[in-house]
């Protein structure tokens, strides 16, 4: 059985995506003084307007008052939005995936009703993780294929006092952190190991900043957390592991890399039907037939892998019953949709000559997106190396492998 | 085969390390920084770099210049590139066009404009070719008289009157003297019907537009320049009317190519390439992973070599051109190296970023060289510059 059909609820919700795009997203994302990459704060109302049509909380169970969307459904609404925006994108992505993780399978029935109410209540209720921590080395490198693990333990640390936990710590990289009202936090927890805590925005000793390069390299109105003897209750600790294998992650952020290619893509196909050089439209001279062939190769490609890796996600006994290779597919599609969707990018720019680096254009601003996915997470490299592992079934020993896998 | 440098090439290799290091440096990313881009320019580096002879290297000894050979002159650029690309193609840009008054401008024309040029430290160069509606076009010129630059020349007794627009024009916000190229007859095609023009900064009917907002070579400033009855003397015509090709023909290129120009991206290059692969082998040996330095692994070693054997590769083909420049060997060697180049100096400064990225560290300048060497894609390596370079083997 193979089946590449999408239902009719899902082609009913790319077509209202793509419609919503097009109507509220790329009159606001395309201005010029947005292009620039230095300067790109999010656009909160068409953020707003998506979270009306309940893409805020697209993931989340119905019988939790969300939509209900499996995993491929929400690659497919990422990809549309990225091609407006990526940022309103990795917003949304972010905070549909935490509402699932957090108010349907990691939350207490006392923990939910003190945080689900007000999520559903507010639209601009968005949800972050907090996880990166700066200087920290949790590189896989030299650790390859070695019984050693990284330095997996989290720098930020939680320490009970009385009815508290007392945080202390930085974390940077957090995607939504200009506007998330509750963050889910990373950190070493007492005396075994690593938990997440729920940190709501007001919290005293949370203090949230916007440092250049990060907000710069990151995609979705990135930020930065520190913790300064910042106090939240004993109840807000989740002890359960927020994910479970990275490297089968739902490929959220490739279908958003993706989004920027098709973008893209689209510009340079209009326009290689407009613009005359030669005599012709210069799609009809060879040169550039190829080229847009090509970029046309790399998305449909990087396509395919994205959507077998969400496919999987959502029917993990597709790996037990041996119809997938037992291997982490969305790595797969991570190295894979980045390289190739950053080379057509680049492709799509070239067609349009001394235009396409020119700030106040498009082009320029997804050859810059396209360059953050190819950086952002792991790293290219290290995403191989763990992908070579899951290839040798190499296993690190017990203890280690528990760090590792955090 | 001898790779030795002359010590008159030593010598000016040197000052132009110096100077790059020393005072272009310190300034490359603070002015690559600048929001508005008619900002980003800076005349003290210019006046600097002129005192040094940065800004008169081409120009032959017996009218005043420096008259260095081809090897000289790519050995500078590349010095001054690995500080900062725009500010070396800012200065390069002048030898480009000295290039042409030296060997194409009559000896009245030479009094007139080479002089001041050369006395005159913020004196800088223009050429206008390109236009909203022709770039390719100019480059690889179809036959038909309509397609390619549509600026429009003529002629009122001993005067010209010039009407249109060109865009991109490098220095078009702080040159005072251009070449423009502008159709003096509408009915032949664009080799056939194009006349080279002297153009003074402050020639009536001239003005200059906005200056492009581009994402790399921030300093370089790239403007558009209006023409609305301009009035040129019919003295200011460089080399025959419609015979608008002088830069190659005068230079004593008969290849097609643009004698200079290719070298000129190539060895600009060079130097980028250079600043990557230090960039990327100082970190390699001060950032560790658990204790160690990054260099100690094997995917970090694998990256550096990529780096250095393209850029090495690279040093070879941009001197072999300059060497055969000045010794007037016919090839396409130069177009060759330019596309090369782009190839070169994209592959090279992403591996850079690849590298601080992997290591954790967001850099700037590792941005800023990505960002340039994307110039090169609309410049050197796109298809119309490889077909331009194709037609020229076996001619």
């Amino acid at each position: 059985m193979y089946n590449l059909h999408l239902s009719p609820e899902q082609l009913q919700i790319r077509d209202t995506v793509r419609e919503f795009v097009a109507q509220e997203i790329k009159p606001l994302a395309l201005r010029a003084e947005r292009l620039e990459p230095q300067a790109r704060p999010l656009l909160v109302e068409a953020l707003d307007k998506a979270s009306q049509i309940g893409l805020r909380m697209l993931a989340l169970p119905e019988e939790r008052g969300g939509a209900g969307a499996d995993n491929l459904t929400c690659c497919i609404v990422t990809e549309e939005l990225a091609v407006g925006d990526p940022d309103i994108a990795a917003v949304l992505a972010q905070t549909s995936t935490l509402a699932h993780a957090l108010f349907d399978r990691l939350m207490t029935e006392g923990q939910r009703a003190r945080f689900l109410p007000a999520f559903l209540a507010e639209q601009r209720y968005h949800l972050a993780l907090a996880e990166h921590e700066p200087d920290r080395d949790t590189a896989l490198g030299m650790n390859y294929h070695r019984p050693q693990a990284s330095d997996a333990r989290f720098a930020t640390a939680a320490l009970r006092s009385g009815d508290s936990w007392i945080i202390n710590g930085r974390k940077d990289r957090v995607v939504g952190a200009s506007l998330a009202a509750l963050f889910a936090v990373r950190a070493s927890v007492g005396e075994n190991g690593a938990g997440t805590l729920l940190v709501p925005r007001d919290t005293p000793g949370l203090t949230i900043t916007h440092p250049d390069m990060s907000a710069r390299w990151h995609h979705g109105g990135c930020g930065a957390l520190t913790f300064e003897d910042c106090r939240v209750p004993a109840e807000n600790l989740l002890t359960a592991a927020l994910f479970a294998d990275a490297g089968r992650n739902i490929p959220l952020d490739q279908a958003l890399n993706l989004g920027i290619g098709r973008a893209a893509c689209e510009a340079a196909l209009d326009y290689a039907q407009l613009r005359v050089q030669g005599g012709r439209p210069i799609i009809e001279h060879q040169a550039i037939g190829a080229k847009l062939a090509e970029i046309a190769i790399r998305i449909e490609v990087a396509r395919a892998a994205i959507w077998q890796a969400a496919w999987a996600s959502d029917h993990p006994d597709a790996f037990t019953d041996r119809s997938l290779s037992d291997l982490p597919l969305t790595a797969i599609a991570a190295v894979f949709a980045s390289e190739a969707i950053y080379r057509a990018v680049k492709d799509a720019a070239e067609c349009f000559g001394a235009m396409g680096v020119m700030r106040d254009m498009p082009l320029q601003k997804y050859v810059h997106d396209a360059r953050i996915c190819l950086h952002s997470g792991a790293g290219n490299s290290e995403t191989k190396l763990r992908i070579a592992e899951a290839l040798a079934s190499y296993r690190r020993p017990p203890g280690a492998a528990a760090l590792a896998a955090e | 085969m001898d790779f030795t440098l002359s010590n008159e090439q030593r010598a000016w290799q040197m000052t132009a390390r110096k100077f790059a290091e020393e005072e272009i440096r310190p300034i490359s990313l603070e002015r690559d920084e600048i929001d508005d881009p008619r900002d980003t320019f800076d005349w003290e580096i210019i006046k600097k770099g002129s005192k040094l002879g940065f800004r008169t290297l081409a120009v032959p000894k017996e009218w005043g210049g420096h008259g260095t050979d081809f090897v000289t002159q790519a050995l500078v650029m590349a010095e001054l590139a690995k500080a900062d690309s725009a500010i070396s193609k800012t200065f390069s840009q002048c030898w480009k066009w000295s290039h042409l008054i030296a060997a194409a401008c009559s000896e009245e024309q030479k009094r007139r404009f080479l002089n001041p040029f050369l006395e005159d430290d913020t004196f800088l160069l223009g050429k206008g070719i390109s236009e909203p509606s022709a770039g390719s076009d100019n480059r690889l010129p179809p036959d038909d008289p309509k397609a390619g630059l549509k600026l429009k020349a003529e002629r009122r007794g001993h005067e010209w009157v010039l009407n249109g627009e060109k865009c991109f024009i490098a220095n078009a916000s702080v040159g005072k003297l251009f070449f423009i190229d502008a159709r003096t007859d509408p009915n032949a095609p664009l080799r056939q019907g194009t006349t080279m023009f002297l153009v003074p900064r402050d020639t009536p009917g001239l003005r200059i537009g906005k200056v492009f907002n581009k994402s790399g070579w921030r300093f370089y400033q790239n403007g558009e320049m209006i023409f609305e009855n301009a009035r040129v003397p019919h003295a200011n015509v460089v080399g025959a009317v419609n015979g608008s090709d002088m830069k190659t023909h005068a230079a004593g290129d008969r290849t097609g190519g643009d004698l200079f120009g290719d070298l000129e991206l190539a060895a600009n290059a060079l130097g980028v390439c250079d600043d990557a692969c230090a960039m990327a082998l100082t970190l390699a040996h001060t950032k560790t992973q658990g204790g160690r330095p990054l260099f100690e692994q094997q995917l970090i070693q694998l990256k550096l070599n990529r780096m250095h054997l393209l850029t090495e590769a690279l040093r070879s083909f941009v001197m072999r051109v300059a060497w055969e420049h000045d010794h007037k060997v016919r090839s396409a060697n130069a177009g060759l190296c330019m596309n090369f180049s782009t190839d070169v100096i994209q592959e090279v400064t992403e591996l850079n970023l690849d590298l601080h990225a992997g290591a954790g560290i967001l850099d700037r300048r590792a941005d800023k060289l990505v960002r340039d060497a994307i110039i090169w894609s609309h410049l050197a390596g796109d298809s119309v510059q490889r077909m331009k370079a194709t037609r020229r083997l076996g001619k």
